[in-house]
């Protein structure tokens, strides 16, 4: 059994067994969301290295098309680009992004960055959604 | 004193059958009845209950409302009971239904927390969120009387001499696109004490707020989260307008939006599960002569995925810090992906 299988297992228990033997109303829904959260977990476990996987995929191609389309951008730009390719985490493109909407990043420059970060984000937040929903 | 921080029934029931025997000033003891917890959420604690005492006239029955807060409520940095006593005080002389206030203790020696008590008004408040309720307003709706209360109800918060009534003290934004700022500056400050690590899309989401910011032409009274859930029905008429948390002086159009939005109904395309798109409108801009800019509109939803998201960011914060125990919190870690996911088909992605 995979830890992912045993949560999901456990989810069920919390779900079929142990929530409606609870009495106390509030109990009983927390058991209910216990049930839910290791449900969540349980996907979380058994995606996690494929999703890994999809999101470096991504923030490779991401940052060898991004790097062309930025090389005059502003030095804080250029920095959080870097910053970004270092660690090939997509989380971190948060303060490129940032950098993007400051008031000297002419718009189109903006604009044609935002172009190729967007699907990635898609992608990445639609790969979370697998897990939350 | 009673148990001064008491959180059970029994203990509660004392506490304010303390507090009110010396408040009314009547002879003998005041007695509580049929006490009552209702909206078990994530502000602050409601409890329900009948005050009971006699005097020369014989034996009164007052029905009240007491609003605690438990020291650890979702929302606790943006709102407090001080500044809902006080709306509600000064909405006491205009339209809008809303409930009258009695006291506010800012301490927790009285009554086991800051707290406000205030009058029951008569009314439910089914969820929207369930079935019955959705089944609830759908018979209103037909029944045609309730879309037009409710609509009202908007448009007489709208129509708030805020100034006359006192309410600047909620801060009034100065001109141009300062409003949107100071709500984008608001929920910034609620992610970042969540201590949630946040996503990019958060990053585009706030970039995109701040650079398309617009200007509001007209200020008025502005609740903040006008939708069925949120206000007491009685006899298919609003009773009360609830919630007074999130209040501002601003743009008009930021609660014409949150009507607007697809998010709050389900199934339907009556707005808030209750008022056909075409009645609001016209009622609404006929009751405040204000005409719905639709694409303002817009910008506000955007600026409501981020609210969204800054709830449920600080919702999860509160369990990852240990603060509150209750797994509903730890459930909305999932709820942000859900906010972010909405805000990037906003941003049309």
């Amino acid at each position: 059994m995979t830890p992912g299988e045993l949560l999901h297992r456990l989810s069920g228990s919390l779900r079929s067994q142990i929530g409606p033997a609870v009495g106390d109303e509030y109990t009983r829904t927390q058991a209910f969301m216990a049930s839910v959260i290791l449900e969540r977990l349980s996907k979380q476990v058994e995606l996690q290295s494929a999703h890994g996987e999809a999101e470096r995929a991504d923030m490779i191609a991401l940052c060898a098309q991004l790097d062309p389309v930025l090389a005059l951008a502003p030095d804080q730009v250029r920095a959080d680009l870097e910053s970004a390719v270092s660690t090939c985490r997509l989380d971190d493109l948060g303060p490129l992004i940032d950098s993007l909407y400051e008031p000297e990043v002419e718009p189109e420059l903006r604009d044609a960055a935002l172009g190729l970060l967007r699907p990635v984000l898609r992608r990445d937040i639609d790969r979370r959604m697998a897990i939350a929903t | 004193m009673s148990d001064s921080t008491a959180t059970d029934e029994a203990g509660l029931t004392a506490v304010i059958a303390e507090y009110l025997t010396e408040k009314l000033e009547v002879d003998g003891v005041v007695s509580i009845e049929d006490l009552t917890r209702i909206a078990v959420g994530w502000s602050h604690e409601t409890w329900l209950f009948d005050a009971v005492w006699t005097d020369a006239a014989g034996t009164q029955r007052r029905g009240m409302c007491l609003r605690r807060d438990p020291g650890n409520a979702l929302l606790r940095e943006t709102s407090d009971l001080a500044q809902q006593f006080r709306v509600l005080r000064c909405l006491e002389a205009t339209q809008v239904p809303a409930p009258k206030v009695f006291w506010y203790e800012p301490d927790s020696v009285s009554l086991g927390g800051p707290a406000i008590i205030m009058e029951k008004v008569a009314g439910e408040c089914p969820s929207p969120w369930r079935r019955a309720g959705r089944e609830f307003y759908a018979a209103a709706a037909d029944r045609g009387v309730l879309p037009l209360s409710f609509t009202d109800s908007l448009a007489a918060i709208h129509n708030v001499d805020w100034a006359a009534a006192g309410l600047d003290f909620l801060g009034v934004p100065a001109g141009g696109d300062d409003f949107a700022q100071s709500e984008i500056r608001k929920w910034r400050e609620l992610i970042e004490a969540s201590g949630h690590s946040g996503h990019p899309i958060l990053n585009d989401l706030i970039g995109w707020l701040e650079t398309n910011a617009p200007t509001t032409d007209r200020l008025t009274l502005v609740h903040g989260a006008f939708r069925t859930g949120n206000v007491l029905i009685h006899e298919d008429r609003v009773s009360a307008v609830l919630d007074w948390e999130l209040q501002v002086i601003g743009d008009p159009m930021y609660d014409v939006a949150y009507m607007l939005t697809a998010l709050n109904r389900q199934d339907t395309e009556l707005l808030s599960n209750v008022v056909p798109r075409q009645l609001f409108v016209e009622r609404y801009e006929s009751a405040t002569g204000i005409t719905i800019d639709e694409d303002r509109c817009r910008y506000y939803q955007l600026l409501y995925a981020m609210r969204s998201a800054a709830f449920w960011m600080s919702a999860a914060g509160l369990y990852a810090d240990g603060s509150n125990t209750d797994l509903r919190l730890a459930r909305t870690e999932w709820s942000v992906t859900v906010a972010l996911e909405q805000a990037a088909q906003e941003l049309g992605y």
